[in-house]
């Protein structure tokens, strides 16, 4: 039997998808140990292997084959837009990407010229405002502390994703409009879901099972 | 600044002489597979004007296209891929011949990938088209070639996934979708991406069992018992049309004996969309992307003003050097080396033409002087098999390497001009025909 590899987005995703993973009954101990700094764990059991990669890189690792199963948040996707197969909505790891700024432009947003937009997610914003809006914008990607664009002056607007919309409060930011309700997603590469397909609909249909509450609203 | 004339571009690459050979092998034994079905051989420009490849049908992004002017100002595009070009050759040389017509290329496409790293700019295919057939049977044929093409190169382990853009668009056709809605939700189902088809059909009003199907469209993949499934009473005729299409192709090619090679997916819809009906992509180990895909394009003839039903397919050549990472082949032919005595370039060169023209591999050595040493470090370094040593009156020194033997003899008799009988001693003394 041929290893299936899972790639996992380092930090709390990946725990919570190890979790699931604990409970469907493959478990990798050595994972939890806290104090590894290794990045690929193997499942001897299971022939499963799992790798640790930034969220951002799961998608390219999925697409290009080098993991046949990926556990990534949807911002993340939206914003590599790879070309594989999104399986199942873990409801897990909720929030919305949301176009932020101080309230007063709430009603301007769509009839301003030059509008500038700061954000991490330059393809999404991009994909917004110009093809789902008609709207022609100025872009400027930032990696991080994205709040504090429009406070300085550097941009009108940011998008960005909110959990909980105390950073923007605290920053006197309100969200203006939502873009798209986010969560994390269980990804297949294609190739792998065509030659691997018994063990992959295996775990795609428990993990559709232990995850149904999440998603619902 | 970094010196560009040390570099090659983004997304192509040399190919050293190891790998050109394996690759060469590849493109022959494809080739064979496809002129034993009665494909021949075409070539097409690299370039065309860039109308060729846009408009009704339009087929790849034109932000994929490499495109410069030709000096009036007209633009041009370097092929994104063959198809067009063949089809384009097709209707207006080829229009009046007796069909089907079956072309096969091999060749380079370019495309201007946005991926940074391992996705490639200039990629090699070889592929057929069937040209002149509306029946499923020109589909079963070329799926067919697909599958005995990656045998013989000895891939064992793959599949074949077919579907039918055909269905879908009846779908679409029925439930009234403008372009927008239809390509978000092409991506969404090609994708398989459950949560983002429900939102966008949860408010459409549409017939409750078709929704359903178009939710249920992601998982409509397997073996024959899906047809079943998708058969459902709300379909429109385009659609039931299209599923009977599929069936027959299936059945076609599972009593060619390919039942293990095949299966069906309904929800695969590329995003190429001159096609019209079936559509199929190879998958094997070993490689993240399809290793061949094709399909029905019946429209496009139809743009360079000849309508006739074609089908085709594009064999990926470097995603089937990585799958079959050199298995089988690449062998490399023993090679001898001629050395020439001072004087002797005569009878040195009299022998290796005669050599070269049964068939041995011969290199000439090019070292400076006359110093034999020198060339038989030069023969142990390049793994020559056997080194020649001629004087310049005709007598000449056969070094077996591999057997570590010499044998006295002269450039005459060796070349057999005394006696017929002699030839086959070069096999015997260890050379190999190509």
């Amino acid at each position: 039997m041929r290893y299936l590899t899972v790639a996992l987005a380092k930090g709390r995703l990946a725990e919570l998808a190890m979790d699931i993973f604990g409970t469907i009954g493959i478990d990798c101990s050595e994972m939890k140990d806290k104090k590894t700094r290794k990045l690929i764990f193997t499942n001897e059991e299971y022939k499963m292997k799992f790798i640790l990669v930034k969220a951002s890189d799961v998608p390219t690792y999925v697409e290009y084959g080098a993991a046949d199963i990926g556990i990534v948040g949807k911002d993340t996707l939206l914003e590599e837009s790879r070309n594989l197969y999104e399986m199942v909505d873990l409801g897990f790891g909720k929030c919305r990407m949301c176009v932020c700024g101080p309230l007063d432009l709430k009603d301007r947003l769509h009839t301003m010229t030059n509008l500038t937009v700061a954000s991490k997610y330059p393809k999404i914003a991009r994909k917004y405002f110009q093809e789902d809006n008609g709207q022609t914008i100025e872009l400027i990607k930032l990696n991080g502390s994205v709040e504090l664009a429009p406070l300085v002056g550097l941009s009108d607007v940011i998008v960005d994703i909110v959990e909980t919309g105390k950073t923007l409060k605290e920053n006197g930011l309100d969200v203006l409009e939502e873009i798209v309700d986010l969560s994390a997603r269980f990804v297949v590469n294609k190739v792998s879901m065509k030659m691997e397909k018994e063990r992959i609909m295996d775990l795609v249909e428990r993990f559709t099972e232990l995850t149904r509450g999440n998603s619902e609203e | 600044m970094s010196d560009w004339r040390l570099h090659t571009p983004t997304g192509v690459n040399d190919i050293l002489p190891e790998e050109c050979g394996i690759k060469k092998e590849i493109e022959a034994t494809i080739w064979a597979v496809m002129t034993a079905a009665g494909y021949k051989e075409v070539e097409t420009p690299a370039f065309e004007y860039y109308d060729c490849y846009v408009g009704e049908g339009g087929q790849i992004s034109q932000e994929a296209m490499f495109k410069f002017f030709d000096e009036q100002g007209r633009i041009l595009a370097l092929r994104p891929d063959f198809t067009t070009s063949i089809a384009r050759m097709a209707a207006t040389k080829e229009a009046d011949k007796k069909t089907p017509l079956r072309y096969m290329y091999t060749g380079n496409v370019y495309r201007h990938e946005q991926t940074e790293g391992v996705r490639q700019r200039e990629i090699s295919q070889t592929g057929i088209e069937l040209i002149g057939s509306y029946s499923y049977l020109a589909d079963a044929e070329v799926i067919s070639c697909a599958i005995e093409a990656l045998l013989a190169v000895g891939i064992e382990e793959f599949s074949i996934e077919i579907g039918q853009v055909a269905f879908f668009n009846g779908i679409v056709e029925q439930a009234g979708f403008d372009d927008v809605m239809t390509e978000r939700l092409r991506e969404r189902i090609d994708s398989k991406d459950s949560v983002g088809i429900k939102q966008l059909v949860k408010n459409l009003n549409i017939e409750d069992d078709v929704k359903q199907l178009i939710i249920d469209l992601p998982y409509l993949f397997g073996d024959a018992s899906i047809l079943e499934r998708a058969n459902i009473a709300g379909l429109n005729y385009s659609s039931k049309i299209a599923l009977d299409n599929l069936k027959s192709i299936y059945k076609t090619l599972c009593s060619y004996g390919f039942e293990k090679y095949i299966s069906l997916d309904l929800g695969m819809l590329q995003s190429i969309d001159y096609y019209t009906g079936s559509i199929f992509k190879g998958y094997t180990h070993g490689v993240g992307f399809p290793v061949c895909a094709g399909g029905r394009y019946d429209n496009l003839m139809s743009k360079f003003g000849a309508p006739k039903g074609a089908v085709g397919v594009a064999i990926g050549i470097s995603r089937i050097m990585k799958a079959v990472g050199g298995k089988g082949f690449g062998r490399s032919v023993g090679s001898t080396l001629a050395f020439a005595e001072k004087g002797a370039d005569a009878p040195m060169y009299e022998l290796v033409s005669s050599l070269r023209m049964n068939g041995c591999l011969v290199e000439q050595y090019l070292g400076e002087g006359s110093d034999f040493e020198s060339a038989m470090r030069y023969a142990e370094n390049t793994k020559q098999e056997c080194v020649m040593r001629v004087y310049s009156d005709g007598r000449l020194k056969v070094y077996d390497l591999n057997q570590n033997t010499v044998i006295d003899t002269t450039v005459n008799e060796f070349a057999g001009y005394n006696d017929e009988a002699m030839e086959p001693t070069a096999e015997e003394l260890g050379f190999r025909r190509m």
